[in-house]
């Protein structure tokens, strides 16, 4: 009889579900916010309905990320470095640095053979994640999706001073108000952020290769910026939002089979597929 | 009870020491003799902790208000926002140390008022007869904190000591001129205590004086060998009650209740060793509080490590003494006591230079890391980072890099928030970092197996 694994990965600004077997089976993404964050329950029923299963058929639930804790349908919750780690090194084994720019933080990897040896996190302040780029945008008005592709059509770069999230806003607007392209802007603004997320992570001594995960993987001109620091090009997941909640899936499938093996008990909670209680 | 009260409770830390246990009674009862003193006319003294002046204060009997102490106990008690925003709107700025604008809100407040601000945690700080600062290079603080006071306390003089710590240098050994330095702190020292004598009309007893010392001498030896049986696996105390076990360290030193405290631990912990005891059931990693001050409104971060099998045998953080015979000079046969003084000091805070100039690329303090990693079985470094405190925190990554190069790589966390500005912790964060780094810690020993 086929094993089922399911991975939730509940960030700040999305929810990821993944499924496998030996191979993945099904995974959506989904909008996480106050509301929507309680309601990962449903995403987990449409990555369910998508493999054609029903919860109960699955064999093991991991639950990682921001909003990881009491999720009432996981067996059990991992944090989601290790869930990065295990994820990355899945897609991407070559991979020895893993650098996962998230809705509000971000963090720094450091892998060797699929382990995490070292890591380092940034959650308190919003530059350096991808916040930043939201709250920017919003300024801008510019669609955070559109950021990327528009900073590649920068011609030179304007120079952000202000590291504080709140006042790069307002100093985007000054900028536009004195009637400096947009792309210029925006590049500057990515340009801002690499530093921010450069200067972190190379407490981590920096080996290639180099993994970019998250939301801020998916925008092109701050994959750009963040290559022209490192001095070298970075690799991408197919999917860079599902990372952790692969990770999850597959760290859950270890788990079952390490307890087969040894022969010990599988660690299980008692699963029930509804909405989360933590943020009500 | 209140819901103060409870709140109060809730966050309270779990001591693995009896003797932890008792300190904050302590604190409270050394708190209220402050004030007690001030009711009977004694005069008393703005102190900081390591300026080597206890053993010359305690022998003019001469009361010690702990400035340091006190704006801890407000970050502790969760009530120290109204005292920063005090000096916040006085245009001290945020990024200053929160110890001095704490006590500086404190005492602007107290002045305005004439007396207490209302509720004061633990009926408040006395207010002082002199301020005694210090050129120590340990933190800057120490000499502008009394002088900014001073502005709202005009009649109180300040004297500040002139500490020098003498430079590492891997080509260079300072003994060379070590007769300078002691030459230069015993006059500082006889400035004080002039200046003492001049402001409080209180004689030194330079007979007490020699006891004391004495005194000071027997309880730093005491203290290093207490600590060094949490060398023990399982490890019978961690740092979390360390952060409480330093109040006689640096608040009471050069009293006999100090010695007797860590008598007291020192038999608890060989009790504790000899049943197999540790500080908690399932040891798993044994980690090391590599550097910087906590954040004493978190104490229970200490629990949370707990609850993750993980332990803190040793810290650098507050272990400010060493055995005084393992110095490379014979204390006892210094006779004149502000010459032993001013000896102890240069020779604790150079005491690492001669291992780090035997190992290439070492600094004194990434050689104190390194003995305690190997001395103590240590399965990984935490720090913290307080921002407010720059002198103490500046070089911590470059310690935990430098380490790493000439040593071994080995799992490291670097917590952020401060010391007592509580606006600037989030404990879901700082939770989640926890996890991460056992997460860490479990998969090198388990790669290890």
């Amino acid at each position: 009889m086929s094993q089922y694994f399911a991975g939730v990965d509940i960030g700040s600004t999305m929810t990821k579900v993944v499924i496998v077997n030996q191979t993945m089976l099904a995974s959506v993404i989904g909008p996480t916010g106050p509301e929507h964050r309680k309601l990962a329950n449903r995403v987990m029923e449409e990555a369910l309905a998508k493999a054609n299963l029903l919860f109960d058929d699955i064999t093991y639930v991991v639950a990682t990320g921001y909003g990881r804790i009491n999720v009432p349908f996981a067996d059990k919750q991992i944090t989601e470095i290790s869930c990065h780690a295990r994820g990355v090194s899945y897609l991407l084994p070559e991979a020895r640095t893993v650098i996962d720019i998230g809705g509000q933080d971000c963090k720094g990897i450091k892998l060797n053979n699929g382990r995490v040896m070292d890591f380092v996190m940034n959650d308190k302040c919003a530059a350096g994640t991808g916040r930043f780029l939201e709250v920017t945008a919003e300024g801008l008005g510019v669609k955070l999706e559109d950021m990327g592709r528009l900073s590649l059509e920068a011609k030179s770069k304007v120079e952000i001073g202000s590291t504080c999230t709140v006042f790069a806003a307002q100093e985007v607007v000054a900028k536009l108000s004195e009637g400096v392209p947009l792309p210029d802007i925006i590049a500057g603004l990515h340009e801002a952020i690499a530093a921010r997320i450069y200067s972190m992570v190379r407490r981590l001594k920096i080996e290639r290769e180099v993994v970019l995960t998250g939301g801020g993987a998916k925008n092109i001109g701050l994959v750009k910026a963040l290559e022209a620091k490192l001095g070298f090009p970075v690799l991408l997941p197919p999917e860079p939002l599902l990372t952790g909640a692969i990770g999850a899936a597959l760290l859950g499938r270890d788990i079952v089979k390490q307890a087969a093996e040894s022969g010990t008990p599988l660690p299980k909670s008692e699963r029930r597929l509804q909405q989360a209680t933590l943020f009500t | 009870m209140t819901e103060e009260k409870k709140a109060e409770e809730r966050k309270k830390r779990r001591t693995a020491t009896e003797a932890a246990a008792k300190i904050g009674p302590m604190v409270k009862a050394m708190i209220a003799s402050v004030l007690q003193a001030r009711d009977e006319g004694k005069p008393i003294a703005y102190t900081f902790i390591c300026c080597c002046y206890d053993e010359i204060i305690r022998a003019m009997d001469i009361v010690p208000a702990w400035t340091e102490n006190y704006a801890g106990i407000c970050g502790a008690k969760r009530d120290a926002q109204r005292f920063l925003e005090r000096a916040g709107s006085e245009n001290f700025s945020r990024s200053l140390c929160t110890y001095a604008l704490c006590g500086l809100g404190f005492d602007i407040w107290h002045e305005e008022l004439g007396q207490m601000p209302p509720d004061a945690p633990w009926g408040g700080q006395a207010r002082p007869d002199v301020m005694l600062g210090s050129g120590q290079i340990l933190c800057d603080p120490r000499s502008k904190w009394y002088q900014a006071a001073q502005h709202y306390m005009p009649d109180v003089p300040v004297y500040n000591v002139g500490l020098p710590w003498p430079p590492y240098e891997n080509d260079y050994d300072y003994r060379e001129v070590q007769d300078y330095y002691v030459k230069y702190i015993v006059e500082e020292l006889r400035g004080l205590v002039t200046f003492l004598e001049r402001h409080t009309g209180k004689k030194m007893d330079w007979d007490r004086l020699s006891e004391l010392v004495d005194l000071t001498d027997r309880t730093w030896n005491l203290i290093w060998e207490t600590y060094e049986l949490r060398r023990a696996v399982p490890s019978p105390m961690g740092t979390g009650d360390a952060m409480n076990t330093m109040v006689p360290i640096v608040f009471m030193m050069a009293t006999q209740q100090a010695y007797d405290f860590f008598k007291e631990l020192n038999e608890e912990l060989r009790r504790k060793i000899a049943n197999k005891e540790g500080e908690i059931p399932d040891e798993k990693y044994r980690l090391i509080w590599g550097g910087g001050l906590p954040a004493w409104f978190a104490l229970t971060d200490f629990n949370y490590f707990n609850s993750k099998g993980a332990v803190f045998p040793v810290e650098t953080t507050y272990r400010m003494v060493e055995a005084v015979y393992n110095f490379d000079i014979d204390l006892s046969k210094i006779s004149d006591p502000l010459e032993h003084i001013a000896w102890r000091w240069l020779k604790f805070w150079t005491y690492w230079y001669d291992k780090a100039r035997k190992r290439p690329g070492s600094h004194p303090d990434v050689e104190r890391l390194i003995q305690y990693i190997e001395d103590y079985k240590i399965d990984g470094i935490v720090m913290h980072e307080a921002f407010s405190c720059r002198t103490w925190h500046v070089g911590l990554v470059w310690q935990l890099n430098r380490l790493k190069k000439i040593y071994r790589d080995m799992p490291s966390l670097i917590l952020e928030s401060d010391i007592v500005d509580i606006s600037s912790y989030n404990e879901a964060d700082t939770r989640a970092r926890i996890d991460a780094f056992i997460d860490t810690l479990e998969a090198v020993k388990s790669r290890g197996r």
